[in-house]
């Protein structure tokens, strides 16, 4: 009832001087403002890396051995199995070979492509999946077909006016040899290092017996589990390959580790400049403060004739402490509406797509609110303090 | 007739400084209830003192005051803004409306902090808006009344929770004789409604309209012409 009663008043005397309500207000409305941009962007930009991250990479580990010396003997085919059975959490393992090759279909040609050896689960644990043709299976790898699937980039390098499907090209290394195009697949974000638009893809057995006779596998792509936590199977292949290889003879390349710290990246950055930016919130409720004990002093006699009439201590200063809450709210709504229009501006710029953050915004409401009541105390004890006596006097 | 007033050996002095001044020095008197007293004194003789003493605004630095039979002296803010509420209307010479508020808010804020409902404080204060005769004023702001207008609504404030004493304070001060002498004409309706109005002036022929004069001069009563 009472409540009710002091935020009409609280905004009959905001709006009895707008200028001055208005210039008290900026440094919460500033305050408030830069901490709800830069949580917002914050988040936009952490969503958009983990967007950017392919979505079927989170959820893999790919393991490189390095060089050619003696330690890197153990990692062959066979070493996929070994690798599944001693670290929990890998669904599978797809061994993939890979090296440089020119390709040509007659006049075009296309060189230095990354030609690869896959087996048939690396499409889907990759999500590729064509946009014409289809993709090769278990049958082609084992009866090691000559039949080639084609990043998009390279489909169109080689075959400018489409139809790649069905025809015949020559990969190049040591001597030319003729594969069929089964596949060509959908464009995918070129991203983290992924390569597959410019790539080619050939069956596993088919590289080795054609390409490279040897036993080396060139990667290790490891199926994680949903259930278990990428990064931490990662962290466990890294110590087991430390102990029977040694660091110099590997490199292990995981989204998740890598999108795991790219985001810590972000949200330590932007609580950073949330903190800062946190600052100017409590310079905004000295500003409110200072307002408040002018309003006290300004309005000793309203208060004298308030406690005349009756209103205890406690009244008066709900009354001025309702009427800063109000003021620093209203301040902080201001500024979350301001915050809000710039991260769009901001996102609209940058090309990420928005999110809004929800703790930005309770953070800020309360936080504005906080100060009210933090640095209208001082103001609202002050005026409850009078003497009646001496406030009618002043009137 | 019991004393609705009383006031035994009280004194009131104030630190100035290094300075001590006795604004009230041992003044012992009674009011009775439905009676239309006046206090009469020069400005600094202690009338102002007085009048807040009785009106609960103060307490004494010594000797005690009766307000309706309750002891103010040992009685903390809370207890004497609830006296205050409940027993005392004041009017005070320059009307002390609040300037944002139309008539029937400043007539209902005692009955807010009363605790009484909205609706119930609308109803009252409207009702006692027109007993002083303003009823066609009511939402109208301050600075939209005239100086009587003003005073009418002070009244009605003053008379809205039905206190016990109607406390005024040279409340024909700040208005012209004419205007002046209709107030004074609310004040004598009041009193023969059997309102206790305890009258604070300077003006002898004021105090003379009165049943009784209480004169007060260096912080002392002097005869009581009653």
């Amino acid at each position: 009832m009472m409540l009710r009663e002091n935020i009409r008043m609280a905004f009959s005397s905001m709006t009895g001087n707008r200028l001055r309500t208005f210039l008290s207000l900026l440094g919460i409305m500033i305050g408030v403002a830069s901490v709800v941009t830069i949580l917002n962007l914050g988040k936009s930009a952490s969503e958009s890396i983990s967007s950017s991250f392919n979505a079927g990479g989170l959820d893999t580990v790919s393991i490189m051995p390095r060089g050619s010396a003696r330690e890197t003997m153990i990692f062959t085919e066979e070493f996929a199995y070994t690798l599944m059975a001693e670290i929990e959490g890998i669904k599978e393992v797809l061994p993939v070979v890979s090296s440089y090759a020119n390709i040509r279909n007659g006049q075009e040609i296309a060189e230095s492509v990354s030609v690869q050896g896959v087996t048939s689960g690396f499409f889907a644990s990759n999500s590729l999946s064509p946009s014409s043709g289809e993709l090769f299976g278990a049958a082609e790898n084992i009866n090691r077909r000559q039949v080639v699937v084609l990043g998009s980039e390279l489909a169109e390098e080689l075959f400018p006016s489409g139809n790649a499907v069905g025809r015949y090209i020559s990969i190049f290394r040591n001597q030319a040899k003729s594969f069929l195009v089964v596949g060509v697949l959908e464009e995918r974000d070129a991203s983290m290092g992924n390569s597959y638009n410019d790539s080619a893809f050939m069956p596993y057995n088919t590289y080795t017996q054609r390409f490279r006779r040897t036993d080396q596998v060139g990667t290790y792509v490891a199926k994680i589990y949903e259930d278990f936590d990428a990064t931490s199977v990662a962290e466990e292949i890294e110590s087991y390959l430390n102990e029977i290889a040694g660091s110099d003879y590997y490199r292990i390349f995981s989204p998740a580790t890598i999108k795991e710290m790219a985001d810590s990246v972000t949200s330590t950055f932007s609580s950073f400049l949330a903190a800062i930016a946190a600052i100017s919130l409590v310079v905004g409720g000295i500003g409110i403060m200072n307002i408040m004990l002018v309003s006290v002093v300004e309005r000793t006699g309203e208060i004298g004739i308030r406690k005349a009439l009756g209103a205890d201590p406690r009244a008066i200063r709900s009354q001025f402490l309702v009427e800063s809450v109000t003021l620093s709210l209203s301040g902080g709504l201001i500024g979350l509406i301001t915050g809000t229009l710039l991260s769009v501006a901001a996102v609209h710029v940058t090309g990420w797509s928005l999110h809004i953050s929800m703790a930005a915004i309770i953070v800020s409401m309360l936080f504005s609110g906080a100060i009210g009541i933090f640095f209208g105390w001082y103001p609202a004890a002050k005026a409850a303090r009078l003497a009646p006596m001496e406030a009618l006097a002043r009137e | 007739m019991s004393a609705i007033i009383e006031l035994e050996g009280v004194s009131r002095t104030y630190v100035v400084g290094d300075a001590v001044v006795h604004a009230l020095d041992d003044v012992s008197l009674g009011i009775e209830e439905r009676s239309f007293t006046a206090i009469m004194g020069p400005s600094g003789s202690g009338k102002s003192t007085l009048m807040s003493l009785i009106g609960c605004l103060d307490v004494p630095t010594s000797g005690t005051i009766r307000i309706d039979g309750e002891e103010t002296g040992g009685m903390n803010e809370e207890e004497l803004a609830f006296l205050r509420n409940r027993k005392i209307g004041f009017v005070f010479q320059h009307f002390s409306l609040l300037p944002k508020l139309n008539a029937l808010d400043n007539a209902a804020l005692p009955l807010l902090y009363a605790g009484v409902p909205v609706r119930e404080r609308r109803e009252r204060a409207e009702e006692m808006l027109c007993r002083v005769g303003l009823k066609d004023r009511l939402r109208h702001r301050p600075s939209e009344l005239s100086g009587g207008q003003k005073q009418r609504v002070a009244i009605a404030r003053a008379l809205v929770n039905n206190p016990a004493i109607l406390l005024a304070d040279e409340p024909t001060g700040a208005l012209d004789s004419s205007t002046g002498h209709e107030v004074m004409e609310l004040f004598h309706a009041l009193h023969e409604e059997g309102h206790t109005i305890v009258f604070v002036t300077h003006d002898r022929s004021l105090a003379l309209e009165c049943g009784r004069i209480i004169p007060i001069k260096d912080g002392r009563i002097g005869y009581d012409a009653s």
